[in-house]
């Protein structure tokens, strides 16, 4: 048969039928596929294969290759057997339809052929051979198809095709409520709206409310007067014209983090920071350490990994950080198997990316105003996941934060109520205006030389004589 | 604005309505034979009619007139002062933000360089150190015109670097160190941008620090440590090595014309793994003003400005509504350029403040003493012509290198205005 030809070039049947589980849940949460008819095949979880599920390994190019199935007779090449069959006809040669059988077909899984990748383990298998190819297009592929619009690269085609129907047409939303058809308008402004400026202050002074119970790397003995340092330090004035401004990565050296990728940062980024000042700057450094370490740490620490935080309080599972990844990031990445959206709320703001961050604010009519806006940004609240379109790249961006961060896939659907309770609750509902206004320009209706049209007018020159030279 | 002192049969007023236009030609004219009487006249005639708030015409009479009262009374300097502490003092972060978010929103003139410039030098940092030794940290010398720009290059940086870095074991750490030549950012101004560039940079998840130099008044003499470049980076194993970028966007234009082959030798000795220039491509015609002929050297620079900025102001009317503030300030920012390029020049060899334009070729021979030129990669061009088509006025188009030139040029209605190039040692 042809088709065991085919296969005999490289694909090689894993035979074991159970495979090592790492992770115990196989059963898919209950929100997926339970209004669906029971016919429905149940679907496991992506990166979560089923133990009983046969393993395939096929070289790459077996899994890229288009047409598998060829006809003997013209060599032309098909997609599907069923295909091939109906050509078959065509040249009078014997054909036969398979019939879609009745029983459970026996389940297989897909492992990426690229060593280094985490599919590569067995235990991580995918379980859809669609998948597995677009996966293999997109972290090992070349980028072959670009988008004219906005230039961005991609492996699979279809990706590449579904980013061009939205590109251009998304719309970006920021904090301050202005909207933006741009995404670099909207990157510029946001960098220097008021917004990100009042969040973090409001974020410092309201994670510092919890800074005791944390029980992590506490600096700050002196809560009650956190209200004064948090405004100082965060809006410290720097008076001087040749500003140092140290790295706000600084002030995480000196602490433990139990986490072992924030662990690792902080080593990096300590050795770089060693490298980076000078003595002058460290001395300064030291000084301002103590002051700013809360501040800074906590928002450095609430813009990334929140439910860290918050699970020390919450006594949730520390794991969440690593295995709620990011819907966000990845979500067409299996595309082919539906993530359920709470995921998106499940993936917190732990590991996600820069640009999903930006994605998040980026969805219309996602934010909500009010304290928890900014958390509602980072997706806590659960939020239209399908916003974050099939943008088959963003599985990379989980990278961006120093970990070798896995994407596991798994939807857990970690109940995020409690924690957007209690966010809520700790956020203070007064907006602090803590934004330095020492001289302003005195509002945009003045003139922006100051000098009105005086300077345009010239006093009466024409009884003067002019002095030339 | 009509003067009834004005005759209508007045030869200025035929033809095709560039009035001011032919005024002004006549003053820089008269200014340069040094005829009092009709210097003034004319000068008189433009007062009367000029206006920053009317039409093309008015608004380039307006803004020349300045520039010639000064260059006709010998007060550029002073004038210059008192505008530029004027314009500082009164510099709020808040208005300045506006007015180049705006500016940006509606005209490509600037990210036009900052996007290829941050292309350029990101690619080369990522492809440094190949595959198994990624660098990881860069240091870019920011020498712009941020007080025109205010640092709006670098989140798009910050956002570019940690996307791209993102299968990196350790995201790239970024400095940032911003050099102000001879212009100054008032400390508050100063402040928030430091602030909200970290802040971003956190957001952003890339460890960033920015340090910034105000004032500073010769370029040449800036030492590597005021840079915050420590000698002792260069010594560093590859690991651990600093890529040094340097990044001089609309910055060296403000550097005296006999110190330019100064300042790029300066800049070859911090070691950067490349430098970025874009610049307006405005100077003189082929033989250009470095002719050291006084004849006509006024006249000359008076021609090839008006040419310059009368594209400029074009371009922002038809960028910006009809009634705009922001518009405004950048017409009166511009307006204290045209001051500095005809009004402050003198006679004498004391060119103090004498920024003669240069073009891409010109600035491409001074580099090329130092340098060697770096094509911009086809991603990168892609990049500007996706940001050009953002833009929905069409008059904007790209024009890319050829045999006889380095790098790419921006132009607006078919006439070149910009010129972005990069270059190694």
């Amino acid at each position: 048969m042809l088709i065991l030809e085919n296969m005999d070039h490289g694909e090689l049947s894993n035979g074991f039928p159970h495979n090592q589980n790492q992770n115990p849940t196989t059963t898919p949460p209950p929100s997926s596929n339970n209004n669906l008819p029971s016919l429905k095949r149940k679907r496991n979880l992506p990166g979560n294969p089923d133990p009983e599920a046969e393993v395939i390994a096929l070289s790459p190019k077996t899994l890229m290759a288009t047409n598998r199935f060829l006809c003997e007779t013209c060599g032309k090449g098909f997609q599907r057997d069923q295909n091939l069959q109906l050509h078959r006809r065509g040249h009078n040669l014997p054909w036969k339809l398979k019939q879609r059988t009745n029983k459970e077909p026996k389940k297989r899984v897909y492992v990426c052929p690229e060593k280094t990748c985490v599919h590569n383990h067995p235990s991580r298998a995918l379980g859809d051979l669609t998948g597995i190819k677009k996966h293999f297009c997109r972290k090992h592929g070349e980028k072959k198809w670009k988008c004219d619009k906005c230039s961005k690269r991609y492996a699979v085609q279809s990706d590449w095709k579904a980013h061009s129907k939205t590109c251009g047409t998304r719309e970006y939303k920021c904090d301050c409520g202005t909207i933006f058809s741009r995404r670099d308008s909207f990157i510029t402004h946001r960098a220097f709206c008021d917004a990100l400026a009042e969040e973090t202050a409001r974020v410092n002074a309201a994670s510092s409310i919890n800074n005791s119970t944390l029980g992590a790397n506490n600096n700050n003995n002196n809560i009650i007067g956190y209200n004064n340092m948090m405004i100082g330090t965060s809006m410290a004035p720097h008076h001087n014209n040749n500003n140092n401004m140290a790295t706000q990565f600084a002030s995480i050296c000196n602490k433990p983090i139990p986490f072992p990728e924030e662990a690792r940062n902080n080593q990096t980024t300590t050795r770089g920071l060693s490298l980076w000042m000078d003595h002058h700057h460290h001395h300064r450094q030291e000084a301002t350490m103590a002051t700013n370490n809360n501040n800074y740490h906590l928002n450095w620490v609430f813009g990334s990994k929140i439910s860290t935080n918050l699970s020390q309080d919450l006594s949730s599972n520390t794991t969440i950080t690593s295995t709620t990844t990011t819907s966000l990031s990845v979500p067409s990445l299996y595309s082919s198997q539906h993530q359920p959206h709470q995921t998106c709320a499940s993936s917190s703001s732990a590991n996600m990316s820069a640009t999903a961050l930006l994605q998040k604010a980026a969805q219309v009519g996602a934010t909500s105003c009010g304290p928890s806006s900014f958390l509602g940004a980072l997706g806590l609240k659960c939020s239209n996941g399908s916003g974050q379109g099939q943008d088959g790249n963003n599985n990379k961006f989980c990278g961006v934060y120093g970990s070798s961060l896995v994407l596991t896939s798994s939807s857990n659907n970690i109940n995020t109520e409690p924690e957007n309770n209690e966010l809520s609750q700790m956020l203070p509902s007064k907006r602090r205006h803590v934004m330095p206004n020492e001289e302003s320009g005195g509002g945009q209706t003045r003139d922006f030389l100051g000098v009105g049209g005086a300077n345009h007018h010239f006093p009466p020159f024409i009884n003067q004589s002019l002095d030339l030279i | 604005m009509t003067s009834s002192s004005l005759n209508s049969d007045d030869p200025c007023f035929d033809g095709d309505g560039k009035w001011a236009t032919k005024l002004l030609r006549e003053c820089a004219r008269a200014i340069n034979d040094r005829d009092s009487s009709k210097i003034q006249h004319l000068l008189w005639m433009l007062n009367e009619l000029a206006s920053p708030y009317g039409d093309s015409q008015q608004k380039l009479a307006s803004y020349f007139l300045q520039a010639l009262f000064c260059k006709a009374t010998q007060t550029g300097q002073r004038f210059y002062m008192n505008l530029k502490s004027a314009s500082e003092k009164n510099q709020s972060f808040d208005s300045a933000r506006k007015m180049i978010l705006k500016f940006q929103e509606v005209s490509p003139w600037t990210t036009f360089g900052h996007v290829a410039s941050n292309g350029a030098i990101l690619e080369a940092f990522l492809e440094a150190g190949g595959e198994k030794n990624k660098k990881k940290k860069l240091h870019i010398i920011d020498i712009s015109n941020n007080t025109s720009t205010f640092c709006t290059q670098w989140p798009t940086f910050l956002e570019s670097l940690a996307t791209k870095s993102s299968d990196h074991v350790e995201t790239p750490q970024l400095k940032l160190t911003i050099v102000l030549v001879k212009e100054s950012l008032k400390g508050s101004v100063m402040n928030e941008i430091c602030q909200r560039m970290e802040k971003f940079a956190r957001l952003m998840r890339v460890p960033f620090e920015i340090n910034m130099i105000n004032g500073v008044e010769h370029l040449w003499k800036v030492t590597k440590e005021e840079l915050g470049i420590v000698v002792e980076e260069e010594d560093n194993d590859d690991d651990d090595e600093v890529f040094i970028a340097v990044n001089c966007v609309g910055g060296l234009r403000r550097v005296e014309e006999g110190e330019r082959g100064n300042v790029i030798g300066i800049l070859k000795s911090l070691s950067p793994r490349i430098v970025t220039i874009v610049e307006e491509e405005s100077g003189g015609s082929d033989d250009s003003c470095i002719t050291r002929n006084d004849d006509d050297d006024f006249v000359k620079c008076f021609e090839e400005c008006l040419r310059f900025y009368k594209i400029y102001f074009e371009m922002l009317e038809e960028s910006f509504p009809t009634i705009s503030n922001e518009k405004l300030m950048l017409e009166r920012e511009c307006s204290r350029n045209i001051l500095v390029d005809l009004g402050c020049n003198n006679n004498n060899n004391n060119d103090s403040d004498h920024n003669k334009r240069e073009r891409g070729v010109e600035w491409s021979m001074r580099f090329r003493e130092y340098f060697t030129p770096i094509g911009l990669s086809d991603d990168v061009v892609d990049d500007v012509r996706a940001l050009l088509k953002r833009y929905n006025r069409s008059g904007w188009s790209l024009m890319l290198p050829s045999s006889k030139v380095e790098g790419i040029y921006l132009k607006w209605r078919d006439q070149p205005v910009l010129w972005a190039s990069a270059w190694k040692p």
